[in-house]
């Protein structure tokens, strides 16, 4: 029932979808005029359509209604609730369903927040978002069908895999979605600007907060799925350069030099045709993306509904969407010399530039080493594979150049080369950097070069950040870079020292014994069964010394029964920053003691508060208002 | 002018994009079992499976003008699935197929093949998987074809279906 | 300015051939390979029973002291490249390095364009 009354309300909604842009055209070819209130409300009603139609397939998942595929092949009878509301998303037809759901609720949000924008921007944006979500909509209805019936009905689904349920994985897409998804929108109003010809210093104030919240929700996004892979996977690992992983990550890179490139456009009036370039590469990599997972054609950890078919038209989408963005852009980009302009050395504007040079270096390792199998299959029939060594070796240098120059940026003036005058503070803060660092290095006993570099440049923007705040008396602050830029730095001084001074061991211990590590004593003090409803597990009761700090750590194995599956349960304790993690191994002869795998995660919390302080920044971001002065 | 030549450009670039993964969708982007075809087999030594005192040496040079070395178990069910293949292999076509029983009970081994029937010129055991590594299989079953010099000839990894048969027959016939 | 950043890159390139070299071999080898039976993770990360056999395997050659290249050579005439985390170094593998350094290069010029020295 609920999933006919899902299918007829995206049906509608993709026949109200596609008036929209009809109405748009009529108006456009016969020059008449557009009744906007009823324009914007046909396409408020798609979007509750839209939403009606996610709501029907969360209840047709709640009351596992095993007469929909969809919900036959990932749901359960026995599945506990929260995983059946997010099971919705937890599959190809829901979560495409969501995607398009967040499509629409950033029109509705647009239509909602512009009320003072100028009539023809507005509705020309609506008028792109509406032939994004049309296009979308087709896909969905004709390729991926979440309302595709089954017959005979069965009695019982198959979906009851332990590992998708973790209420981590559960948020994981829906922040994804409000961030890579949400692109789309700064994409539709950049074509609406050069259509309407009000491309403009002015556009870039609007496009702010378009750019600033989808940011912020794939930022928390990604930090999410790292998180989750830390404490699930049992590897003790957060990043993996996992081709999954690099797909969030490759419009995360190019909307960070965008949000940059159009701060350069609203306060300096320069970058306008880089901007717009970025604009449709951002959302154009979020599509790339979302091709790249789900059409089977990379192997990863995160393997989700391969098919090459579904691969194919998303890749034919994406195919015209960059196309036409770029005609429009071709035909429309302002050739008024703006972009001859030359910036002068050490202004801000021009460390913006240089910020969005070694952005878009980033972006090239990361694209090329996620695609570069494809290439190398598709032209020489080779496969290899790219690891995590190869990005860090390239990016890393870049990473610490990258940090002096965020603590440098900011103090710089727009349209001035006002180094000169901020040039004693940079040495004062420079040896203070070193200073620390060196005490550090002493403390730790770590002597290394890139580890030097690691501090020395992290701590140096720390401090300039720090210093700021002071010298501006705390007034006229820029909060959502001071907490981005700091968060950032304390992150890249958390990984430094995560990855120096992590450690990890595997080993068996038999029941009662024990085992040394370095400084380390592992015992395996006891175990104990339990039997859930619809698992049995064993836990292990392990005490971990080091020093005088005694940790006791609580790590199961779970044997589930339909199907027979074996997952291993990581037990974590942060005791000053740093993590003691153990997880079991399930070993078919437990007789010479069962393999347990440690991790000393060195710092491992500061990484995660990086990353919360990250969002925070831009959140801050989104909700500042007129901005301060030269910020 | 300018412009048209841009966008021309623009075309020629999207469908390059399009056509390169349009091709990856098909590709093989991961492993390559074609990397053995056309060098020698590594040597390994395998004990029989009804006798472990007996041991014999592979590859054998210039005995046969082709044999063939399955890796198979008695628990992997696709290997129960080709082993009719198999059968006409090594009875009906006499072609020399030596079985390397790979991590399994020796008593379920033979059950298995005096259930099923037993192809093979030879059973050797791999108990803890080393010798099937030497040869660079990663599952059963896996089936390779060797030439009397000793050279891997064709290697198929998964079970044996009848285009494989074929192929198999092609080549030694 | 450009003279000075290679110097940089090189000092640090060779650091980190330090720097991975002070980590634990045997670990350092095991994240190298790929579990082949598993979606993308490495012998370090797997408890997979072919996983285990090829860890043992290895653990021998390495008592044999073996070499990281003579180990490596092993896994790839059986595998394949792909079995290895770190790309080999080839012509056909070059792009993965020049294709970053010519963004690099071509970035430089560009920005060397816009540069003006005035002071306001």
């Amino acid at each position: 029932m609920a999933s006919d009354f899902g299918l007829v309300s995206l049906v509608l909604a993709l026949m109200i979808t596609a008036l929209v842009p009809l109405l748009f055209l009529k108006h456009a070819a016969f020059k008449t005029e557009l009744n906007y209130n009823s324009f914007y409300f046909f396409f408020k009603i798609s979007f509750f359509l839209i939403l009606s139609a996610f709501i029907f397939l969360v209840i047709s998942f709640v009351f596992s209604d095993f007469s929909i595929l969809a919900v036959y092949e990932n749901s359960h009878i026995d599945k506990p609730l929260f995983y059946k509301i997010s099971g919705t998303w937890g599959n190809h037809e829901g979560s495409m369903l969501l995607f398009i759901l967040v499509i629409s609720l950033y029109g509705f949000l647009f239509i909602l927040f512009s009320k003072n924008l100028n009539e023809s921007l507005k509705s020309t944006t609506v008028f792109f978002q509406s032939i994004i979500q049309l296009i979308f909509l087709f896909f969905l209805i004709f390729t991926s069908n979440p309302f595709e019936k089954i017959i005979p009905v069965p009695n019982q689904g198959l979906g009851l895999n332990p590992i998708l349920q973790d209420p981590l994985l559960a948020a994981h897409p829906p922040f994804l979605y409000l961030g890579y998804v949400g692109f789309s929108l700064l994409f539709s109003l950049l074509l609406a600007g050069l259509i309407t010809n009000q491309y403009s210093a002015n556009w870039a104030s609007i496009a702010k907060r378009w750019i600033f919240l989808p940011w912020t929700f794939l930022t928390f996004g990604i930090a999410l799925g790292s998180f989750w892979a830390y404490y699930e996977l049992g590897w003790g690992g957060y990043w993996f350069w996992d081709p999954v992983e690099n797909a969030s990550l490759m419009p995360w890179i190019a909307s960070t030099a965008l949000i940059h490139s159009i701060l350069v456009m609203e306060k300096a009036k320069k970058l306008f045709n880089w901007t717009a370039i970025l604009a449709i590469l951002t959302f154009v990599l979020s599509l790339f993306g979302t091709f790249l997972v789900r059409s089977g054609i990379l192997n990863s950890v995160h393997a989700f509904a391969n098919d090459p078919r579904r691969g194919f038209f998303i890749l034919i989408i994406i195919s015209a969407l960059t196309f036409a963005a770029f005609v429009i852009f071709i035909l429309k980009s302002s050739r008024q010399g703006k972009d001859n302009a030359s910036y002068i050395f050490l202004s801000r504007e021009f460390s913006i530039l240089v910020n969005n040079y070694l952005l878009i270096f980033a972006l090239t390792v990361v694209i090329i080493g996620t695609t570069y199998p494809i290439l190398l299959s598709v032209f020489a029939g080779e496969s290899i594979s790219i690891g995590p060594k190869y990005y860090n070796t390239i990016l890393a240098p870049f990473v610490f150049v990258f940090l002096i120059l965020m603590a440098i940026g900011p103090y710089l003036k727009w349209g001035k080369n006002f180094f000169s005058v901020v040039r004693f503070k940079f040495i004062n803060i420079l040896l203070v950097s070193i200073f620390l660092t060196a005490i550090i290095s002493f403390i730790l006993q770590k002597q290394d070069i890139v580890f030097w570099l690691g501090i020395a440049c992290s701590v140096y923007l720390i401090i300039s950040i720090i210093y700021e705040t002071y010298y501006l008396k705390f007034t006229n602050l820029n909060y959502g870079r001071l907490f981005s830029h700091a968060g950032f730095g304390l992150l890249i001084f958390s990984i430094t020292l995560n990855y120096f001074f992590s450690k990890e061991f595997t080993t068996k211990i038999p029941l009662g014994g024990s085992a040394n590590y370095q400084d380390f004593k592992i015992t395996f003090v006891n175990s104990f069964s339990q039997k859930q409803k619809n698992y049995e597990e064993l836990f292990g009761y392990y005490e971990v010394e080091k020093g005088s700090t005694k940790v006791s750590l609580k790590p199961s194995i779970r044997k589930y029964n339909q199907p027979e599956q074996f997952t291993s349960e990581t037990s974590i304790k942060n005791q000053w920053l740093s993590d003691f993690y153990i997880a079991m191994d399930y070993s078919k002869d437990p007789s010479n003691g069962i393999g347990v795998r440690f991790y000393f995660n060195y710092f491992i919390g500061l990484i995660w508060f990086s990353f919360v302080l990250i969002t925070l920044g831009g959140f801050l971001g989104f909700i500042q208002r007129k901005n301060e002065k030269s910020n | 002018m300018k412009n048209q030549i841009k966008i021309v450009i623009l075309g020629l670039l999207v469908s390059i994009f399009i056509f390169i993964f349009y091709f990856g969708l098909g590709s093989n982007t991961k492993n390559n079992p074609q990397v053995m075809v056309f060098k020698k087999l590594p040597a390994i030594e395998l004990r029989s499976l009804y006798d472990n005192n007996i041991k014999i040496s592979l590859p054998r040079l210039n005995q046969e003008k082709f044999y063939i070395i399955n890796i198979w178990a008695s628990w992997c069910t696709p290997c129960r699935d080709e082993h009719p293949l198999l059968m006409k292999l090594g009875i009906e076509k006499k072609i020399k197929i030596f079985g390397i029983n790979y991590k399994d009970n020796q008593a379920s081994a033979r059950s298995f093949l005096k259930d099923l029937g037993n192809p093979f010129y030879y059973v050797g055991i791999d108990p803890d998987g080393t010798n099937s590594i030497e040869l660079g299989a990663y599952g059963v079953p896996e089936t390779y074809i060797i030439d009397s010099k000793g050279i891997i000839v064709l290697k198929h990894v998964g079970p044996l279906n009848n285009d494989v048969y074929k192929k198999i027959l092609t080549k030694i016939e | 300015m450009r003279f000075l950043f290679c110097i940089f890159l090189f000092i640090y390139f060779l650091s980190t051939q330090l720097a991975f070299s002070s980590l634990d071999r045997e670990i350092e080898i095991y994240k190298n390979i790929r579990c082949l039976v598993c979606q993308g993770q490495s012998l370090n990360d797997s408890n997979s029973d072919f996983a285990n056999d090829l860890k043992k395997i290895i653990k021998t050659k390495l008592d044999n002291n073996e070499t990281d290249k003579q180990i490596y050579k092993y896994l790839v005439e059986r595998y394949g490249d792909w079995i290895l985390f770190d790309p080999p170094i080839k012509t056909k593998t070059m792009f993965l390095w020049l294709i970053p350094l010519l963004t690099l290069i071509i970035g430089f010029y560009i920005l060397r364009k816009k540069i003006s020295f005035s002071k306001d």
